[in-house]
């Protein structure tokens, strides 16, 4: 009886699974029939081959299948969405600029208010077509002049303007609370805008979305 | 639709496609994690992780053998797994005996029509090759699971573990030789059909 080396064990494991030559087999088959070392090895190999074939099987204690979110699958994105968020972020730049520059003409013009208030003020340019306009008789004086179908047509007019521009009125400033004024709200339309897109783009993408898994789901189900 | 069709739709993102080869390779991958681990929730964990690469990694396959491939995957999640159980060693809930291994039961068995006496013959019949393949080294292990217990040719076994043939070769019977070590030691357990086999000298 020989003692085997590992390559004869390599050779006859080979031998068990049909990997040798044909020239290698029978040749070791020769071997075989002649070293009963060989023969007893074989037979060993054999026999633990043959018990791992007969491994129980395990039942599989779930399904492996995989879900969108496992295979890292989104849904799409409507082409809208992103446009809607585009849009919405550029009416959100509109509103923040508009604001800004309505509270900062605000600021500069209550600043000067005062100033406006405080300057006196003649006749002499106030809206009446510009230039130097003749001076205004006083009301003094009107009481001196004979008045005449033409004077007191040029007169009154006169009078009453110089009564009306002798002082500036401390509400020459327009007040916001006195009168509607557009340009206070109008920032904040492109705020309801933006709000309204953005509302309107995750609305579409959870229809997509939902839309997404019922279509999933009806194709597992089937 | 045959296998190849159901690869290449898998390879464009039809999750369908995928899922049905999943149907059909589950059973031998978690077979295959479960003997290599040895532990039926890590299997379970491996097989899955091998699943959700593969489906990642599908536009790497470049023909072949797709069980080979498949198998490659799971053999890479089940050494993740043996290298992290190593970092954090857990002990088993399962009943042990006396000398610290576990008991199997009947109950988890796969063939729940075997008879009481059929099953408990399963249970030791496992829980011998089990015991003997966690004493292999894991190369050694994962060849001989690939070959003898779920049946790939040398040729797959050397794809899915990615080594020459005349590696498999020399690993294969080593790994034989041992077993068949250890497996005459549960002499006793191994059931009556085997035994049988080993007298008329099979």
């Amino acid at each position: 009886m020989t003692i085997l080396s590992f390559r004869d064990v390599e050779q006859l494991s080979a031998f068990l699974d049909g990997q040798l030559t044909q020239v290698e087999m029978s040749r070791l088959e020769a071997r075989i029939r002649s070293d009963p070392a060989l023969a007893s090895t074989l037979a060993d190999l054999r026999q633990a081959r043959s018990i791992l074939h007969r491994t129980p099987k395990r039942r599989l204690p779930r399904n492996f299948t995989l879900t969108p979110k496992m295979a890292g699958i989104k849904p799409p994105v409507p082409r809208s969405v992103p446009a809607l968020g585009w849009a919405s972020a550029v009416a959100m730049l509109v509103f923040t600029f508009t604001l800004g520059a309505n509270l900062l003409s605000k600021l500069s013009f209550g600043a000067a208010a005062p100033m406006l208030a405080a300057a006196p003020v003649t006749s002499e340019g106030y809206g009446l077509g510009g230039g130097p306009a003749p001076t205004a008789p006083s009301a003094s004086d009107n009481t001196q002049i004979t008045p005449t179908p033409e004077t007191s047509l040029l007169v009154i007019p006169t009078q009453t303007l110089s009564s009306e521009t002798r002082q500036v009125p401390p509400s020459a400033t327009p007040s916001p609370k006195a009168k509607f004024d557009f340009d206070d709200y109008w920032p904040y339309l492109w705020l309801g805008l933006a709000l309204v897109l953005v509302a309107a783009a995750l609305l579409i993408r959870k229809a997509s979305v939902q839309a997404f898994r019922r279509k999933m789901s009806g194709k597992r189900n089937q | 639709m045959d296998e190849s069709s159901l690869i290449h739709e898998a390879q464009h993102g039809d999750l369908d496609a995928f899922n049905t080869l999943v149907l059909a390779y589950q059973d031998i991958v978690y077979n295959t994690a479960l003997r290599i681990l040895g532990d039926e929730d890590l299997a379970a964990d491996a097989s899955q992780d091998a699943f959700i690469s593969s489906f990642r990694a599908l536009n790497s396959y470049r023909g072949g053998s797709f069980r080979a491939w498949l198998l490659r995957t799971v053999t890479n999640a089940c050494y993740d797994e043996l290298r992290r159980k190593k970092r954090r060693p857990t002990i088993s809930l399962e009943p042990s005996t006396d000398d610290g291994d576990d008991v199997e039961t009947p109950r988890w068995l796969s063939d729940p029509n075997a008879t009481p006496e059929e099953q408990l013959d399963q249970a030791e019949l496992e829980h011998a090759i089990q015991h003997c393949l966690e004493n292999l080294p894991t190369d050694f292990r994962t060849v001989v699971v690939l070959a003898d217990i779920q049946g790939l040719d040398y040729t797959e076994v050397a794809a899915a573990v990615k080594k020459p043939l005349g590696t498999i070769k020399s690993r294969l019977a080593r790994a034989r030789l041992r077993l068949r070590e250890c497996l005459q030691s549960f002499r006793e357990l191994l059931p009556a059909a085997f035994r049988l086999e080993e007298e008329r000298g099979l």
